[in-house]
């Protein structure tokens, strides 16, 4: 019964981060219909980044966010408006391929520049414990959670509460009425897409304390995300913070009661499931 | 106050406008009538600036405007408002509103045009925390106008605006658009329905396979026998 | 039922000197890019098969690993743990692809997938199968299985490396390339783009969605099941994580695309292009640095999407090929009507000169037509 809580609880902490990523994706998607197969690896970038600049200045990962959320930004919306941009009004599979194209690109960078074994960042919260009744969470699980929640929550008022938020859900609700009010369509795409990159920076750093990185888990990231915002039903935001806490969970359950081999099959298993008798997933109405 | 001179554009690399000419001075109605496909969502569609002329000049006081992007468009006060309405489905009336006030040029005034356009259709204001997809057709019609008004129109183009409507909202959305003239609004009117273009507009240009047939004030476009013929292709 | 064109096709000269070349390659390739060229076709194959769901049918399919890995690993667990032949071997695999591929077909449409859904199910079946496979000691887990040695023994399924699997390789990669052109100019292939256009509208004037995707993937599903098994007599090493692994679908749907979703010769031709690329670069700078081969492939990829966003085909538009056509039958006429009075001139001169280039092509006397040709 311990084990079972404290697996749900991690799972639901974890799946917190998977949430909020997955939402950076579900935004970019609902403005420009951009699915992005490097996300993975940008997260990945990003906690590499965050393992360098451990390495050099001994920067705890939380702290180095000053750098890498900026610098990620801004290459997020270079990307989009030089690479993505160009392409996406064409057949959309083809930008799917680029993003292919720039997974490979980030994933074997990310092996030149610092080889392909495991390596962690280390952070001084890590050897911080919360016991809970029953339940023992470290540090860097607990603050990911709470930032990955309060992260989602300002992205919720930014939707609904500003200019911007608004210029976003316009444009997924109709591009061609916002393009009447004089809302720069591509603009508003590319600030978007480096949002989602920025999201991506922040849960790095989240994801960084302790845990091991290797230059392939670029890819197991984008799967996770993909299944999450599927779930959500691409843009329903708290249809995809559900889908994140129902994946997290899977996959702690799964490690914990299942085999090896079993355990990694729960989350596919759960999702295809809710996809065949779900196929909008978990959303209530859109975002 | 804008001139339109020779356009050609179309879609693809096939023009639909093929040499288009028109004037309207400020402070009037013109409509813009033709059959289905003459071309005069392409035009409209040319003046917001979302199809890029293959060749041809737009002015507004004067000034070539035809290389603006359609954002610039819009802070210059060129506003369309689409056939079919095109309201945000899932954002209520209010915040259908305020986007419409989003331009640069509108922004600092929004607070009061909201007051202004929730006067002018109080129905809105009923209906002010109402998700806009839940709206009747003729109350989509409101909120699409009011959006325009919101953003500051000085040429205000209504595309299809008694399309879908039944017969009472489109005497009321007529009413409404012969106040904002009286006010001194510029007014674009494209519609398929002639009897009531010709009955508020004061000018009218006939548009026929991307040609303007037919121009002229609403009383001589109505006796012209060249109206029906290219109206009904006889 | 056939359209013209695929019979016009058919006819191209053009066609058929590539063809020949492809088939004389080999005499002149060492065994390093007859390596490369045999590992091209057998992806020209692959992609070639895919294109049937997911570019003609407009489906990304992103599961067709199972049908590679049935192919692949189930013919020869077949074959090496009960000794079953491997020709049976890969029409038992191929059986068994088509049935899934059938029941994959059928989830689709009763619970109405749509594009992306479907995606991620079939990439969870992928992932699914790579796992079970991982862990089923029969199919030889983790580790693979290792197939005899190729003798060359034909029925034995055996090819005999070198020039004998790249023709293997080329008979499978034609197969499937004929197969998208012939259901391009077949009614399956109006119903299936008809369905990637608007499946409703298809719906509403009657093609049958759930019997013409099936059909389509249980094609594909067949064909990619058998190029499996090619591929794997040719690496005679079966590797789960290669062959079983969704990865060789994301490089299948990465070369087709690349390529020209939906047309016959797109996704060869990205195959063509795309192999030899990798290969190459991982020749040369494999051992330079890990990593740096695909980082390269990877900017060249982004890079010639950037060139040419609608597919490589598209930048050769049909109208080389015809150009090609038409040089080829010009270039003809010409040999022969310069060499043909040259050999007459040669000859001696004892018989007519129509008789004897009669009797030179073997052309039968007018009067000998009268014959029935049963």
């Amino acid at each position: 019964m311990d084990e079972l809580l404290q697996a749900l609880v991690e799972g639901l902490l974890i799946g917190s981060t998977y949430g909020l990523v997955a939402l950076g994706m579900g935004l970019v998607y609902g403005v420009s219909g951009v699915v992005n197969f490097a996300h993975g690896d940008f997260i990945l970038l990003g906690m590499y980044v965050c393992l360098a600049l451990y390495s050099a200045f001994a920067l705890d990962p939380y702290v180095s966010l000053i750098v890498t959320l900026p610098v990620m930004t801004l290459v997020g919306a270079l990307v989009y408006r030089f690479l993505i941009r160009p392409i996406a009004d064409q057949h959309l599979l083809m930008v799917v391929q680029l993003t292919l194209g720039l997974a490979l690109v980030i994933q074997n960078g990310v092996l030149m520049l610092f080889g392909g074994q495991p390596q962690r960042t280390p952070s001084i919260v890590e050897a911080k414990l919360f016991v809970v009744g029953d339940v023992v969470l470290r540090g860097p699980q607990v603050i990911a959670a709470v930032i990955s929640f309060a992260l989602a929550g300002v992205l919720f008022v930014i939707l609904r509460s500003t200019d911007i938020g608004r210029s976003i859900r316009a444009v997924h609700q109709n591009a061609r009425a916002a393009a009447l009010m004089g809302i720069d369509v591509g603009q508003v795409q590319t600030i978007t897409f480096a949002m989602g990159i920025g999201i991506v920076a922040v849960a790095a750093a989240l994801l960084s304390p302790g845990a091991s990185i290797q230059p392939s888990d670029g890819l197991r990231y984008t799967v996770t995300t993909l299944l999450v915002i599927v779930l959500g039903g691409m843009t329903d935001f708290a249809g995809i913070m559900l889908g994140g806490l129902i994946i997290g969970c899977a996959e702690a359950l799964g490690t914990v009661y299942l085999s090896e081999t079993l355990g990694t099959l729960l989350p596919y298993a759960i999702f295809v499931l809710i996809m065949l008798f779900r196929p909008r997933g978990l959303s209530w109405g859109t975002g | 106050m804008l001139e339109i001179h020779d356009l050609i554009a179309g879609y693809g690399g096939v023009p639909v406008l093929r040499g288009v000419s028109l004037r309207i001075a400020k402070g009037e109605i013109v409509g813009l009538l033709g059959a289905n496909n003459a071309g005069k969502t392409t035009l409209i569609n040319a003046l917001s600036g979302l199809v890029v002329p293959m060749s041809g000049q737009i002015l507004l006081d004067g000034k070539d405007v035809t290389a603006l992007s359609a954002k610039a468009r819009v802070r210059r006060g060129i506003i369309q408002v689409p056939e079919g309405r095109l309201v945000f489905p899932e954002m209520s009336v209010r915040e259908n509103l305020l986007l419409g006030g989003i331009n640069a040029t509108a922004r600092p005034r929004r607070a009061t045009e909201m007051e202004y356009v929730l006067n002018l259709f109080p129905r809105l204001r009923e209906r002010f925390s109402q998700r806009a997809g839940t709206l009747s057709g003729g109350e989509q019609q409101m909120l699409a106008i009011a959006r325009g008004l919101m953003a500051g129109a000085k040429l205000l183009m209504l595309d299809e605006p008694s399309l879908g409507l039944s017969p009472r909202f489109v005497q009321y959305i007529f009413e409404i658009i012969e106040r904002l003239h009286g006010a001194g609004l510029t007014i674009l009117l494209v519609e398929q329905n002639l009897q009531l273009t010709l009955r508020y507009a004061g000018r009218c240009y006939v548009l026929e396979r991307g040609h303007i047939v037919i121009e002229g004030a609403a009383d001589a476009v109505r006796s012209d026998p060249r109206t029906r013929s290219a109206y009904l292709g006889l | 039922m056939m359209r013209a064109e695929f019979f016009r096709i058919l006819r191209s000269p053009a066609l058929w000197l590539v063809l020949a070349v492809a088939v004389l390659g080999p005499f002149e390739m060492s065994s390093y890019y007859l390596h490369i060229a045999t590992l091209a076709l057998i992806y020209v194959a692959l992609c070639s098969a895919w294109n049937i769901v997911g570019g003609i049918g407009g489906q990304i399919s992103l599961g067709h690993s199972l049908f590679v890995g049935l192919g692949s690993l189930l013919a020869s667990a077949l074959l090496l743990k009960l000794g079953i032949n491997l020709w049976l071997g890969m029409l038992i695999a191929a059986v068994l692809s088509g049935a899934a591929g059938a029941m994959i077909a059928w989830i689709d449409f009763r619970f109405r997938l749509g594009h992306l859904s479907f995606a991620l199910i079939t990439l969870a079946f992928a992932e699914m199968a790579e796992i079970v496979a991982i862990g089923w000691d029969f199919v030889g887990g983790a580790s693979g299985l290792l197939l005899p040695h190729d003798m060359g023994n034909f029925l034995a399924f055996q090819f005999g490396g070198g020039k004998g699997s790249y023709w293997a390789a080329l008979t499978v990669a034609v197969v499937c390339v004929t197969a998208n052109l012939a259901i391009l100019n077949a009614p399956l292939g109006y119903a299936l783009r008809c369905i990637r256009n608007n499946e409703d509208a298809a719906q509403a004037i009657g093609v049958g969605l759930l019997r013409t995707k099936m059909l389509a993937m249980v094609i594909s599903a067949v064909l990619t099941s058998i190029v499996g098994t090619v591929y794997a007599r040719y690496l005679a090493f079966v590797d789960p994580y290669q062959l079983a692994s969704p990865l060789i679908t994301v490089e299948i749907v990465l070369f087709a695309t690349v390529g020209g979703l939906g047309s016959a010769f797109g996704p060869a031709l990205g195959a063509i292009v795309l192999v030899p690329l990798g290969e190459i670069l991982r020749g040369k700078l494999g051992g330079v640095l890990p990593g740096l081969h695909a980082f390269i492939y990877g900017l060249i990829v982004i890079a010639t999407i950037m060139l040419s966003p609608r597919g490589l085909l598209a930048l050769f538009a049909s109208r080389w090929t015809r150009k090609a056509d038409s040089l080829i039958a010009n270039l003809a006429k010409l040999f022969s009507a310069a060499t043909g009075p040259l050999l007459r001139s040669a000859l001696p001169r004892s018989r007519p000169p129509c008789a004897a280039a009669a009797s030179r092509t073997g052309a039968r006397r007018p009067q000998n037509r009268r014959r029935s040709t049963t």
